[in-house]
């Protein structure tokens, strides 16, 4: 006589358990890699980098798709994500948050977000490298 | 009915008793402790490694040394800058910063005075490699001495400035040729190194 196998309850929720704190685990280590602050911090090191070994005349893009994301969940438009102003470089991707950090290359650096045909945000970041105009030009 | 569990006394028995399913409940409760401790652990270490800043100094050094050397010399001929009838032209230190394009006053929260950038270029002839022949340097030297202390992988050695030292041969437009050895030094360890 065959004996017939049977699933426990305790057997079951005891997997639940296992697999609802393994999702938990794999959840917090996803959100605190691209996380806001953590972001913040890497792209204006990042345009920072790009700035010092950057050369006048030359278009930079930057593929930017995670701070988009982030900065529309926080009602932040993509284009006020980065400023620059003057030889630092700063990245907002909260209402409260943004990270500055400065560039030694004595150069011009504007920035625009790139748009699509339909005029959507494409996910990248255009900076264009210029010569610092002196202010007797 | 009543009396008896009254006068009932509980032991860890009770609670776990001694056969195959209390067994698996002991260990379900210890598997959800060490669960527990893996989970901390994990939790720890994650803030630790995103809770210090990225420290970009190195290569940021490294960038300036570059800006440097692009500076001083082009396809291996020194600039003419450098020399006035054949000698080194001394003025060329105080108008070193504006040649190659560099703006050390950029970061306010130090104030304008405590630069984190500096620099030291020499010039030395193939023949006498210990005594150069001219030198300039610029920015903050406080962190010259910063170079050359033995760094351990310890929290206050990385409080350190980082540096970059490049060596490279180039010739004046006289065909001589010169050993040029450049030190790039940043500090910024606020921004860099969790303190």
């Amino acid at each position: 006589m065959k004996k017939r196998g049977t699933i426990l309850v305790e057997n079951v929720i005891f997997i639940i358990l296992n697999l609802l704190f393994l999702s938990v685990l794999v959840l917090f280590l996803v959100k605190q890699g691209s996380g806001a602050i953590v972001l913040e911090q890497t792209y204006s090191k990042q345009i920072a980098m790009v700035a010092d070994s950057a050369k006048p005349v030359m278009l930079i893009k930057m593929d930017m798709e995670k701070g988009k994301k982030i900065a529309e969940e926080n009602g932040i438009g993509f284009n006020e994500v980065v400023k620059i102003d003057g030889n630092t470089v700063t990245v907002k991707l909260t209402e409260k948050g943004g990270y500055s950090y400065a560039f030694f290359n004595d150069v011009e650096v504007s920035s625009y977000a790139d748009k699509d045909e339909k005029g959507d945000y494409t996910g990248m970041y255009v900076f264009t490298i210029n010569k610092k105009e002196t202010q007797d030009e | 009915m009543n009396k008896i569990i009254k006068n009932k006394k509980f032991s860890i028995g009770d609670f776990f008793p001694k056969n195959q399913r209390g067994t698996d409940k002991i260990l379900s409760m210890y598997w959800f402790v060490i669960l527990a401790l893996v989970a901390g652990g994990i939790f720890a270490m994650v803030y630790n490694f995103y809770g210090a800043p990225y420290d970009v100094r190195e290569v940021e050094s490294a960038i300036f040394a570059e800006k440097i050397t692009d500076c001083i010399s082009r396809e291996g001929i020194i600039d003419s800058e450098f020399f006035v009838d054949g000698i080194f032209n001394t003025k060329i230190s105080e108008s070193f910063i504006d040649k190659c394009n560099f703006n050390f006053k950029v970061e306010d929260e130090y104030g304008n005075e405590d630069f984190q950038y500096f620099y030291e270029v020499e010039f030395y002839t193939p023949e006498d490699a210990a005594n150069p022949q001219f030198s300039l340097n610029g920015g903050n030297i406080n962190w010259k001495n910063d170079c050359f202390i033995k760094k351990e992988k310890n929290k206050e050695y990385n409080k350190l400035a980082k540096c970059t030292e490049r060596r490279f041969y180039a010739l004046n437009e006289g065909g001589k040729q010169y050993l040029i050895k450049i030190l790039s030094v940043i500090g910024k360890s606020e921004k860099n190194v969790r303190q």
